[in-house]
């Protein structure tokens, strides 16, 4: 829950923003940081992960001081990439691997009975991981240790994103916007709006998605089951908009601005598009710390395929810790290689697309996208059978 | 296509995400501001209680 619950509103953002501007300008990151602190305890103690779920508030401090030795070039950064990827791996992955080498969890010898999620671990991971990069990269200066605790510690975006960039989020932190007026009225009205579009439209979809499961897919009539998807793209898409408008809308009433994470994701025309457009600040973080690294699209076109396969894969398995993410992220690899395969055939041939086919090819993406959420919102089997259900009866 | 780009610019700025509104519109004035709020509240309160957690949280 946390952003539709009154405690997120009255405990943490109100006073934290009021109390954010009536401050000097040297006390604002450790404010930033006390209350990300307390946030983090607070929501583990509530929603997830118990008293065990707050503890990790230690891995918070821990990275926060492991950052003072990352500098450029040096082999710090490097096992400060690494030790960010074992908390994800420990955390999220445990289970799924130990289970990938021993079997099912009735075999499994080192199955983990009480695993559980330290909240936001998918996202501070992966912005530890961008600062230890870009302190090697020399991309980032290293700011004071308050200002990387506000940074990791920054609460409205500390669960699901927007991912920051250091670089891009320091300057806003000592110097934030001063324009009062218009960032609570525009913030408060992203806020609402985010709101309204998780309650009024996301949570009513769920009484269609709701029936996307074995037993229901199992007996349903056939015509029904593309709407049931449909209502998961949908739901999906208006879920996460919604909580990103609410982060971002939080963020506003500091008097910072934290980067878009969707750009009308469906009104996109091809599949490359459509991933500049949804979950922005994830698609970049992918593009920058493992496709580009790994050649990116400077290198023969048969590896920039694997390259494009790679990290989509990771993007899958970032979401999820099971077979059906694994498919989901080969999924769009094979989307953006088939579209890059296409792009570079017809680049050679013809000119500008004609609006016919402008329409053909959002139609193509469109319907594309949404047979990829089968894989995403169901384990495997259960996306097997809806497929079988929906192509053969 | 120029009037569905006026509309989405509209859409951007009711929906906070844009701050002045597109050109030939003016901005919201406080008490219209108000009134759009109180809607926004209303539906919340009214479609509540359906009780699902975001699906990006711990997925």
């Amino acid at each position: 829950m946390i952003f539709n619950t009154l405690a997120y509103f009255l405990l943490f953002l109100i006073p934290g923003a009021i109390l954010f501007r009536g401050l000097s300008p040297a006390a604002r990151p450790w404010l930033c940081a006390v209350l990300g602190a307390l946030f983090f305890v607070y929501f583990s103690l509530t929603e997830l992960g118990g008293v065990l779920g707050a503890a990790c508030l230690a891995i918070f401090v821990w990275e926060a001081l492991c950052s003072r030795f990352y500098q450029p070039g040096s082999v710090v950064c490097l096992l400060g990439v690494v030790q960010s990827i074992l908390f994800l791996a420990v955390f999220k992955y445990w289970n799924f691997l130990t289970g990938l080498v021993f079997g099912p969890r009735e075999v499994n010898p080192l199955y983990w009975q009480g695993a559980f999620l330290p909240l936001g671990i998918s996202f501070f991971t992966f912005e530890f991981i961008h600062y230890a990069v870009d302190r090697y990269r020399d991309k980032a200066r290293e700011g004071g240790l308050g200002q990387y605790m506000a940074f990791i510690l920054f609460f409205p975006t500390m669960v699901a994103g927007p991912i920051k960039r250091y670089q891009d989020f320091l300057p806003k932190l000592e110097a934030p916007s001063t324009d009062w007026r218009t960032d609570w009225e525009r913030g408060t009205t992203r806020i609402l709006c985010g709101l309204a579009k998780k309650f009024v439209i996301a949570d009513t979809l769920t009484a269609m998605t709701g029936h996307l499961n074995a037993a229901d897919i199992a007996v349903a009539d056939r015509a029904v089951l593309p709407v049931w998807l449909l209502a998961y793209g949908m739901q999906i898409y208006f879920d996460f908009s919604a909580y990103s408008d609410i982060a971002i809308g939080s963020t506003r009433l500091f008097g910072i601005k934290v980067p878009e994470n969707f750009d009308w994701p469906y009104l996109r025309t091809n599949i490359a598009e459509f991933w500049r457009h949804w979950h922005i600040s994830l698609s970049r973080w992918l593009t920058d710390y493992v496709f580009i690294p790994l050649g990116g699209s400077r290198r023969a076109p048969a590896i920039v395929c694997a390259n494009l396969m790679v990290t989509m894969l990771v993007s899958g398995v970032w979401h999820g810790a099971g077979m059906n993410f694994v498919v989901w992220g080969l999924w769009h690899g094979t989307l953006l290689v088939l579209h890059r395969l296409w792009s570079q055939w017809r680049g050679a041939r013809k000119g500008a697309p004609t609006a016919a086919g402008q329409a053909l090819s959002w139609a193509l993406t469109f319907v594309m996208v949404n047979l990829g959420w089968a894989f995403f919102c169901m384990d495997l089997p259960t996306a097997l059978l809806f497929f079988r259900r929906l192509f053969l009866g | 296509m120029r009037m569905l780009l006026r509309l989405k610019d509209l859409l951007e700025y009711v929906g906070g995400s844009a701050d002045t509104p597109p050109e030939g519109f003016r901005p919201l004035s406080p008490v219209a501001l108000g009134l759009y709020w109180g809607l926004l509240i209303c539906a919340i309160l009214a479609f509540s209680g359906q009780a699902s957690k975001f699906i990006y949280i711990d997925f």
